[in-house]
């Protein structure tokens, strides 16, 4: 076990929280989202006003995505010492929450292309922008069941010092119930369960990154005490 | 009443990380219903209009279901506490078949509305109409599955912990059986 590795691996949360947010708001400006019902010319418009600001904002989403695999890693070796062992639940999480870091990755590379010739046709830049949307708030499949995982390991914990305090069970059973209406954003253009909307785009964005920070200080306490112990 | 009795210091039942799940949920839903009432009063005639739709013997009926399930799962957490194991199985049962019957009405209500041509995108109150009682179906069927639990959890001798799961898996579904309450008044009855 290398604790200063595991640190390492930590520490990138408050990292990708930081550099994400950048990248997304000042840069890119994807927040607040596009509106699904705008027309093509408008997407386009987008598009086509400070194109590099928009390229290097999607360049920044894309790039800090990557820790996300370190951070999964983390939650990975938290939770072998939770099961024991690399257990199933473990296993689930590593191999989910790998899925995830795919699903912010490939929507930035997506609006990336529609950013690198933003002359082309509006029909298609509103295609590529709708792809990017979709791809970064309908895959919650893969969030809730790492989240579910995260919750069900914290739970079984039966060690004498359990890794992590119970609430944190429930609070990622929480944050995985919180993920689902993501998927709604298919039935609607408007209102709140479309991809602009509260439910599909500020909760689970703040959920998303508040789970980051607070499980960052989780994690951190948990390496921290294995050292102690080893 | 005598002083003399020793202060029994307050009992939060089940354990306590449960509430962080039950709360946050309670939050989750307080959203969508202000979120509801918020775009309702932009355009209230829509929502009174369309509210008429609704059958209000189904959403009756479930409400009757709901109470019931909860009355049922607050027997069993008492038969749990006398240790009557098999009793406590047994109101668990009552409750997951008032939830089952629960599905079923929701089954009937929903086919009949879309049969009628009321879907999830004809205007706003039906939206609002299938996505929050849909969610809230979610949780009922969840909620089986944590009364599942609690009913095979009865199996093994009790112990320090069978207690305070029993009563999180309770508290959990009498959240459930809240929501539907709130749930009923706002869509079915609110004008």
């Amino acid at each position: 076990m290398n604790t200063r590795n595991e640190l390492l691996c930590i520490w990138s949360a408050v990292l990708f929280v930081v550099v994400f947010t950048i990248g997304l708001w000042p840069l890119a400006h994807f927040l607040p989202a596009h509106a699904p019902t705008a027309s093509a010319e408008d997407i386009a418009a987008l598009y086509q006003a400070r194109p590099w600001q928009m390229r290097l904002g999607l360049f920044v989403m894309m790039g800090c995505s990557g820790l996300v695999c370190a951070f999964v890693a983390a939650i990975t070796v938290a939770m072998k010492r939770m099961e024991n062992g690399l257990g199933v639940l473990t296993l689930t999480q590593l191999s989910a929450g790998t899925c995830g870091a795919v699903f912010l990755i490939v929507p930035c590379l997506v609006w990336t292309a529609a950013a690198f010739r933003p002359e082309r046709s509006p029909a298609l830049t509103l295609l590529l922008n709708d792809l990017g949307w979709i791809m970064l708030f309908m895959p919650f499949t893969t969030f809730v069941v790492q989240n579910i995982a995260i919750g069900l390991a914290v739970l079984g914990d039966r060690n004498a010092v359990p890794e992590m305090p119970r609430w944190v069970g429930f609070l990622n059973l929480w944050v995985a119930v919180l993920f689902i209406p993501g998927g709604f954003l298919t039935f609607f253009k408007t209102g709140p369960f479309a991809w602009n909307g509260v439910f599909v785009y500020w909760i689970p964005l703040v959920v998303f990154l508040g789970w980051y920070l607070v499980m960052f200080v989780l994690l951190r306490q948990g390496a921290l005490k294995a050292a102690r112990a080893a | 009443m005598s002083d003399n009795t020793a202060h029994r210091p307050p009992h939060l039942p089940g354990e306590t990380g449960v509430w962080v799940f039950i709360l946050g949920d309670m939050l989750m839903f307080a959203a969508f219903f202000i979120v509801f009432m918020a775009y309702r009063s932009e355009d209230v005639a829509l929502y009174v209009n369309s509210q008429r739709t609704l059958n209000q013997h189904f959403g009756a009926l479930n409400t009757f279901l709901m109470l019931t399930s909860s009355w049922c799962v607050a027997v069993a957490v008492e038969a749990g506490r006398a240790d009557h194991r098999q009793r406590a199985q047994a109101w668990l049962v009552a409750a997951m078949g008032c939830a089952l019957c629960f599905v079923v009405v929701k089954f009937f209500e929903y086919s009949e509305k879309i049969a009628a041509g009321f879907t999830l995108t004809t205007n706003d109150f039906f939206m609002y109409y299938f996505m929050l009682t849909g969610l809230h179906l979610m949780h009922v069927l969840l909620g089986l599955g944590v009364l599942c639990y609690l009913w095979f959890s009865l199996r093994a001798a009790p112990s320090a912990d069978s207690m305070r799961t029993l009563e999180s898996g309770a508290s959990f579904w009498h959240m459930v059986d809240i929501l539907w309450i709130v749930l009923f008044a706002l869509l079915y009855l609110l004008r």
